[in-house]
């Protein structure tokens, strides 16, 4: 059992000073529009992840003329009290700390899962390859703490190798200068694909499972890595062919004074019946194809890891129709895990089909007006 | 807050030492206040003798008193190995462990593009005819395992390929991604015996 229990917020968005209470299993949240309920999914995922799923910009976050906001959640893990929290100054680095101890951002990205689905997720299937590049790394990062580091390493190797590619050395010099960048591009690049590829292959089947359950088994998801390194299945001959395709490259790379091969260009697939979404799938399919990426990822880290991630459901009951919105109430009753779910509408009348507690609480203007426990009979 | 002009001189000073901020500063400054004018004379003449006095070994890089230092006049080290690190204070770390006895080589630093540093900066060619003049059995990289340590430890690796001596990088049970300077003397001594070829 994994979930929030209690959550403040100081000076975050909209919210100038917060207190909130969760229920262990459900909590709908609705108001008018642009009072603050993505916000608060926004705060939750920040404590877990350290940056938020609408913008790359910390200061954006601030109330306070961008200058601070601290988050404070308690969650519950297995019985355990954790007392997370991140403290945004400008100009400081972000700090984070859990139960007293400082961690660096994303230190703790594991620890703490928290999966959200927004209306801005349609850009996953919709938006070019770098939308597709940032989930594979954040899912592959939250499932195995040495991706992490080695995505780190690798883009350092990157920098330094790209710089060497704009020194404009002669060609004896290029060489030996190169060859240490190019032998930590390959080694480090090769792990990243690798990683990927198997990430891949185990979401496919959950994503591809919650899809065709979504789409009453008419529709059928696949998932591909495209990668501009060849793969294959010997580490060590990928390694081989990775140098060879490098060197062929090298005018190229020098009359573009970057690196044109390697994980950072790669791109992730998704095929529904066997058709790329990307140019050819309906706005209704893209998006639920979206949602199959995303609960996907929560049933594989709940396979792996024996624990049900926090699921943040952002508007997303108006987009689907009657019933995508009973399957999907169903899976996140099977799954066990925390859900919030924002709505500008109470959903009352779908909820309580599910005959269990939730709590309901109503925002207005960066400020809770109403919480009620409502259950089901 | 408003200090004296000679004590908020003090302070600024000492928040250019590493790791101090602006309250441990203050806590030093005091802390000198409270002494005795021949103790915070003893303490400054410290710091200057020891600038004045110390200054890089021709040889090989390290902390000297003289020319030369006192591992490259040491007639009872084992002149048949050379370790390469990055600081001269890997040098103490090494030491510390009691398990090496051969001759040392800093390059200060490691290469880096992006800080404009490459092999001209580490002056690696004087490394290749050191190398070449003590006729060595084995050289010991031991760059930190970071990035750039690695890229430096993989260029000196090809470099030193048509030199005929056996070129090993101490790896095993270095922290990842630190700095040999905070591995502890059990897990360098470690990382000393498992050294592998390269
Ligand atoms: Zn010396």
């Amino acid at each position: 059992m994994f979930y929030l229990e209690r959550l403040t917020l100081e000076g975050f968005r909209n919210y100038r000073y917060q207190q909130v209470h969760f229920h262990p299993a459900l909590n709908v949240i609705t108001g008018n529009n642009a009072q603050g309920k993505t916000n608060l999914l926004e705060s939750i995922f920040f404590l877990s992840v350290n940056r938020s799923f609408r913008t790359r910009k910390d200061h954006e976050l601030a109330y306070f003329d961008g200058h601070c906001f601290n988050l404070k959640g308690n969650f519950i893990k297995e019985g355990f009290n954790h007392a997370v929290q991140v403290e945004y100054r400008s100009n400081k680095r972000l700090m984070m700390k859990v139960n007293n101890d400082h961690f660096n951002r994303y230190a703790q990205i594991q620890n703490y899962p928290v999966i959200v689905f927004s209306p801005d997720d349609l850009q996953m299937i919709s938006a070019g390859p770098s939308v597709r590049r940032r989930f594979l790394n954040l899912e592959a990062s939250r499932l195995d703490s040495l991706y992490l580091k080695e995505l780190k390493d690798y883009q350092r190797v990157l920098n330094q190798r790209n710089q060497v590619l704009k020194n404009y050395l002669p060609r004896a010099r290029l060489e030996d200068t190169l060859s240490p960048w190019d032998q930590s591009l390959v080694e480090l690049g090769v792990s990243l694909i690798r990683a990927r590829v198997a990430m891949i292959k185990a979401l496919e089947i959950e994503a591809g499972h919650f899809f065709s359950e979504m789409t009453e088994e008419k529709e059928k998801l696949s998932l591909e890595y495209a990668s501009t390194v060849p793969y294959c299945g010997d580490r060590e001959e990928m390694k081989e062919l990775f140098y060879r395709d490098l060197l062929n490259k090298r005018d190229q790379e020098l009359r573009r004074c970057s690196t044109l091969l390697g994980p950072h260009l790669d791109d992730l697939v998704v095929s529904i019946n066997g058709y790329n979404t990307r140019p050819y799938a309906s706005q209704g399919q893209k998006r639920t194809a979206a949602l199959a990426l995303k609960m996907g990822e929560v049933s594989l880290f709940h396979h792996k890891n024996d624990l049900c991630p926090i699921i943040l459901l952002d508007d997303v009951f108006s987009e689907f129709d009657l019933s995508r919105k009973q399957q999907l109430l169903d899976f996140l009753n099977k799954s066990g895990g925390q859900c919030f779910i924002t709505s500008a509408v109470d959903l009352q009348g779908m909820v309580e089909k599910l005959n269990r507690t939730y709590k309901h609480i109503v925002i207005n203007q960066g400020c809770i007006r109403d919480e009620t426990v409502r259950t089901g009979d | 807050m408003v200090y004296p002009g000679a004590l908020k001189k003090l302070v600024e000073v000492l928040c250019l030492f590493p790791g101090i901020g602006p309250k441990t500063a203050q806590r030093l400054a005091f802390f000198l206040l409270g002494r005795s004018r021949e103790e915070v004379v003893a303490i400054a003449r410290a710091m200057v003798e020891a600038k004045d006095r110390l200054t890089f070994c021709e040889h090989c890089g390290s902390l000297a008193e003289a020319e030369q230092c006192d591992y490259c006049s040491d007639p009872k080290r084992d002149r048949s190995l050379l370790c390469i690190v990055q600081e001269p204070r890997d040098v103490l770390v090494l030491e510390q462990t009691g398990k090496y006895r051969g001759l040392y080589h800093v390059l200060h630093g490691a290469l880096s593009p992006l800080d404009g540093i490459g092999p001209e900066e580490l002056k690696l060619d004087r490394l290749v005819q050191r190398i070449e003049k003590l006729g060595l059995e084995e050289v010991i990289i031991a760059t930190n395992p970071n990035v750039e340590g690695d890229a430096t430890a993989g260029y000196l690796a090809r470099l030193f390929n048509p030199l005929p001596v056996r070129v090993t990088r101490i790896a095993f049970g270095l922290p990842v991604g630190g700095d040999i300077e905070y591995a502890d003397e059990l897990t360098l001594s470690r990382a000393l015996e498992g050294r592998r070829e390269m």
